[in-house]
């Protein structure tokens, strides 16, 4: 066999046993060795290779930002923030029909503004508004759903771990990537609460109304927010303007969480080392996955696959359009099985190369940013598509009497408004574009 | 034994867990000293060494406890359908393949260290020799294989006996 043709082989071995249930970074990690062996004839290269590799890999200072904002993201679960904002929240929107709900988006977009991952700001916000959704008497299904999809704003409103690493795949600015991020994380949320309302015009049981507030009670509850803004400000900002490395940043705001839950009482050595296990096994499952692709795709890189593919697809002619669209509803129909990391180091290392041979009419930088997030919103479309939305599983898993058909049922509307912003945002890039320039 | 095997991979990551802490410290104590600079204090020399190494050692030390508590990405719709028997094969042929994919990561880490303690090769801004940062992770990266082959082997014995000691379903928590 030819080099070629053992990296085009290469696919349909790797979905294979990734769909026979091995682990991602091993299925990658097996691959990129074997194919590597395969194509030197020699296992001599992949063993010099694994000398180094391992260590490089793990202790790449782009990548440090990762373990730093997941614990970062379990210490704001602990101290009281998701409780302030979900009241400040429900002060505000409260007293509207569906108003419970829409504040539980609400609180969902604050959080992901100090937390980098979904499925801690699901898991996290689900605890604090699903017992005072039940208690507003919203319907299951709503509940649910609301929550699984508010969840997605953990990664779409900066800081997010998948930015980081799409950021370090591509070497982008990680400062730019964030930016690029906020409006269309805040059209995300926007969206979350039009579905809430015409959801219970529709289905007008499913929710409940609470009291109106006055607008000093509505200002209390604001001021009780002051800690995440305060944090969000010091990251975002610190990293954009320069002032901290992405990881300084990081490091402030990890501690900035720690102080604020410790001053708040609730931080005890038990939960602070239960926050640090956490962070173990997710980083550990992200640097295995990244360690896995590096392997991979230098063994893709050595039989040239990747640019083969990438001058096959700009030879025939496609227009960039359709070769965005096509990218785009693969990841859908991938997300539907995968997780949104494995997706985004399993293919952008091939659509990337095409999408810059393509011509779309703005710079090269703004084109990677632009993607960046195009990409970032359909994998995060998959954490909440039925069979496999990770977010669905860990809120059905907190709401036992919910059936998650329920959960599918009404997570559709959620979906829907998804893929509206990004053909929204596919079309118009200046949306996204526009505060970097 | 599984009660020794869990206190280990958890002892690991607590070390990685303190270093981790160590470093956000460490870090925020640079920028305070480099925004303090006109008062005689300075950034933390080499601080981006120390992430790197440091972020090295975490990593690492992390690996067991995933290992053990089944927390690596895997896609399991495919695989929900079929008998719990078939389930438990492949958790056992992945887990062992796991563990040997960590057993070679050790060993040819071990000749990195020797080629890096034979051409002395240090850091650019603090000079400490590189294996140090190597030395420190073979400590963790053994561990891994350690609770790898045990986790592996525990899959093993579940084909056989049917009584699984950790779940086999896709139902955790990614």
């Amino acid at each position: 066999m030819s080099a070629v043709e053992i990296g085009l082989w290469s696919f349909p071995v790797l979905l294979l046993i990734i769909f026979l249930r091995a682990p991602i970074g091993l299925a990658m990690l097996v691959c990129g060795i074997g194919g590597m062996w395969m194509v030197t004839g020699s296992p001599n290269i992949v063993l010099a290779k694994l000398k180094t590799e391992t260590y490089s890999t793990f202790s790449s200072y782009s990548l440090s930002i990762v373990p730093i904002f997941l614990l970062m993201g379990y210490l704001a679960g602990i101290g009281g923030m998701s409780r302030a904002l979900f009241k400040a929240a429900e002060a505000f929107l409260g007293h509207y029909r569906g108003g419970t709900a829409m504040a539980a988006v609400g609180a969902c977009a604050g959080f992901g503004a100090i937390c980098g991952s979904s499925l801690a700001t699901a898991a996290t916000m689900a605890q604090v508004a699903l017992p005072e959704l039940r208690r507003a008497g919203y319907a299951g299904g709503l509940s649910t759903a609301t929550l699984a999809a508010g969840g997605t704003l953990g990664i779409l409103i900066p800081p997010s771990v998948i930015l980081v690493v799409y950021a370090t795949l591509t070497e982008q600015n990680i400062a730019k990537l964030f930016l690029a991020a906020f409006i269309p994380g805040i059209l995300a949320a926007i969206g979350y609460v039009l579905v809430i309302a015409l959801y219970v015009r529709i289905y007008p049981h499913s929710a409940g109304r609470q009291p109106r507030m006055g607008y000093a009670e509505r200002w209390q509850s604001l001021l009780a927010v002051w800690p995440v803004i305060l944090v969000f400000i010091a990251v975002v900002g610190g990293i954009y303007t320069g002032i901290f490395t992405p990881t300084e940043g990081a490091s402030v705001g990890a501690l900035g969480t720690g102080v604020i839950a410790w001053a708040s009482g609730e931080l005890t050595w038990a939960k602070l080392w239960q926050a640090l296990m956490s962070t173990a096994v997710a980083t550990a499952m992200i640097f295995f996955i990244v360690l896995g692709a590096a392997f991979f795709n230098a063994f893709l890189a050595l039989t040239q696959v990747p640019q083969l593919i990438s001058t096959f697809v700009i030879e025939q002619g496609y227009g960039p359009w359709l070769v965005l669209t096509i990218i785009l509803v693969m990841y859908l129909l991938l997300g539907c099985v995968m997780d949104s990391l494995s997706m985004i180091l399993l293919t952008i290392p091939i659509f990337f190369p095409m999408m810059s041979g393509l011509d779309f009419g703005m710079s090269q930088e703004h084109m990677a940013i632009w993607f960046g997030i195009l990409v970032l919103i359909v994998v995060e479309v998959g954490l909440i598509t039925p069979p496999v939305g990770l977010n669905l599983f860990v809120i059905n898993a907190m709401d036992r009497t919910t059936p998650i058909r329920e959960t599918y049922k009404a997570v559709m509307f959620f979906v829907a408004t998804d893929l509206v912003r990004v053909a929204i945002l596919a079309a118009f890039p200046a949306i996204t574009l526009f505060l970097l320039t | 034994m599984q009660r020794l095997i869990s206190r280990l991979a958890l002892a690991s990551a607590t070390a990685g867990g303190v270093v981790l802490v160590a470093l956000i410290v460490m870090t925020c104590a640079s920028i305070v000293g480099r925004a303090l600079i006109d008062f005689g204090l300075g950034p933390v020399t080499g601080d981006f060494e120390l992430v790197e190494a440091g972020i090295a050692f975490s990593v690492f030390a992390f690996l067991p406890l995933c290992q053990l508590r089944a927390g690596h990405a895997t896609v399991d719709v495919f695989t929900s359908a079929l008998p719990d028997g078939a389930n438990r094969v492949l958790l056992a042929v992945w887990e062992c393949v796991a563990a040997l994919a960590l057993a070679l990561i050790a060993w040819r880490l071990g000749a990195g260290l020797v080629q890096k303690v034979g051409n002395g090769e240090t850091t650019f801004l603090l000079q400490f020799p590189v294996w140090w940062a190597y030395a420190a992770c073979s400590v963790p990266a053994t561990v891994a294989v350690i609770v790898a082959a045990w986790s592996a082997a525990d899959r093993v014995r579940a084909v056989f006996t049917g009584h699984d000691t950790r779940p086999i379903g896709g139902e955790s928590v990614h």
